[in-house]
């Protein structure tokens, strides 16, 4: 489904990621976790080219992807994204921001948008705050209005970047409950994320980064019972206190 | 103390049907300076922030030029000044063209500021769903950007009603140059006046209110 090879990306002088690979099969959830600073964001925003990588490849559905425009939009509309931050068009109803990407980018008309649109919302359980604008919605409401919109479009993944790390405590568990189902449904979804519980629960394959290498990687039974870097299991031992 | 009053009283009743002529010209003259600077200002402000150096130094020079002389002078190097050099404009076209290259400049300031206030989340999740950079400012930035523009686009179009009585200088009849003819002609200099005042408060009172209407339907997708 998706292939990393060799990512190596620069902030000036500072070498973020160095060298990472990673692959991710249909149905496949994968959970990315790591210290602050590690470069999970900067990995997943490279994959959907927010940020332009230095070096590597990435293959998307057996075909690499070159950069240019064309390759670009195309990795996109087949490459979900859900922000931290939400990022919803507050311009726009919950509805009109799901029917957007079917409506201008797929060029559905607007009466198949708006059906579209209504099923994921419903799907998200927002079917009846379908006509207000984000601003009126919770934390947890806008990320699940964020989260249908990326499903909108269909794409074969959807990647997560600290889908919960800006919600109140008592919202995290609705958005994350979204989240399993779609897991179930086979959903192939990339997460980075602090909520260690979920990701022991849903993931397939588990990814530490550390200062911009994958230090480890496994089934969440590898990663969370048998840690062998010691910086992983420091890493745990901080989470579980905090948390 | 009567009789004067009285005076005052018949001038206004008499001639303020006369200055409907100029309070037109000044209506054309606003109108369409104000949707050409508009269509200028958002045209400048696109390339202003296209990222292409040459596009960039194109709109500095343009608002560097309009904002760094006086309009009067913009209009009269206009319509006296480019016959020289073998352009010729009649005076409606040369007052037209003046003051919306004028308030183009202002309104291009205003565009770029709202849109820059955009926060960058917004385009890259339009850019993240697969939207290509047109599309993004089409349905995403641009909606956003002229709702936060609106109050200050109200007060450069209340601004660009009055500068259009700038146009009198270049032999343009609009509510201005009316009242001073009917000066000359009656030596009745207040009542005139008064009245020209009047026509142009009627008409940036109208523009507010209209204006405080468009910026009140903009708020429903507000908290
Ligand atoms: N646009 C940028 N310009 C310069 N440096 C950046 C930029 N974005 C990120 N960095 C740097 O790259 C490094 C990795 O950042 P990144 O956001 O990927 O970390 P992260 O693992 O997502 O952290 P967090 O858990 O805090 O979100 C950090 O040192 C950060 O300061
Ligand atoms: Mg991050």
């Amino acid at each position: 489904m998706i292939e990393i090879v060799n990512l190596h990306k620069y902030f000036k002088q500072l070498e973020v990621l160095k060298g990472i690979d990673m692959q991710v099969t249909k149905g496949e959830v994968v959970c990315i976790i790591g210290s602050s600073g590690s470069g999970k964001s900067t990995l997943l925003r490279c994959i959907n080219f927010l940020e332009k990588k230095n070096e590597g490849q990435i293959w998307v559905g057996g075909q690499l992807v070159q950069d240019t425009e064309i390759d670009i939009i195309n990795l996109r509309r087949k490459v979900g994204m859900v922000f931290q931050r939400f990022n919803l068009f507050p311009h726009m109803t919950a509805l009109e921001n799901v029917m957007e990407g079917p409506l201008t980018i797929k060029k559905f008309d607007k009466v198949s948008a708006r059906d579209i649109a209504f099923a994921y919302l419903d799907k998200v359980g927002l079917a009846d705050k379908a006509n207000e604008y984000p601003a009126r919605l919770s934390g947890g409401q806008q990320q699940r209005v964020g989260i249908a919109r990326a499903m909108a479009m269909e794409p074969e993944v959807i990647l997560f970047d600290e889908p919960t790390s800006a919600l109140d405590p008592e919202l995290v568990g609705e958005v994350l409950k979204v989240m399993k189902d779609m897991a179930k449904e086979g959903m192939t979804m990339v997460i980075v994320t602090h909520e260690m519980g979920f990701a022991r629960e849903v993931s397939d394959q588990v990814l530490f980064l550390h200062e911009g290498i994958v230090a480890e990687r496994g089934t969440p039974r590898d990663i969370f019972e048998l840690p062998q870097h010691d910086r992983l299991k420091s890493f745990l031992g901080q989470v579980c206190l905090t948390a | 103390m009567i009789n004067n009053i009285l005076e005052f009283f018949t001038t206004v009743v008499v001639f303020t049907p006369k200055f409907i002529p100029g309070v037109f010209m000044t209506f054309k003259l606003s109108v369409l300076s104000i949707m050409m600077g508009t269509v200028f200002g958002l045209l400048a402000a696109m390339l202003k922030l296209s990222h292409n150096r040459l596009m960039e130094a194109f709109t500095d020079f343009y608002v560097t030029i309009v904002r760094g002389t006086p309009l009067l002078l913009q209009l009269i190097f206009i319509f006296y000044g480019l016959p020289q050099l073998g352009i010729e404009f009649n005076s409606f076209f040369s007052a037209v063209i003046g003051l919306a290259f004028h308030n183009g400049a202002y309104i291009s300031e205003i565009f770029r500021g709202a849109i820059e206030s955009i926060d960058y989340g917004q385009r890259e999740a339009a850019r993240a769903m697969g939207m290509t950079k047109y599309q993004t400012l089409r349905r995403v930035i641009l909606p956003q950007a002229i709702k936060r523009s609106v109050p200050a686009l109200g007060n450069q179009f209340i601004i660009a009603v009055k500068d259009s009585s700038l146009a009198s200088a270049i032999t343009i009849t609009e509510t201005l140059m009316l009242s001073r003819q009917f000066v000359a002609a009656t030596y009745n200099v207040f009542p005139i006046f008064f009245i020209a005042a009047c026509y142009y408060l009627l008409i940036t009172s109208g523009l507010s209110r209209l204006l405080l209407r468009v910026e009140r339907r903009f708020k429903i997708y507000e908290r």
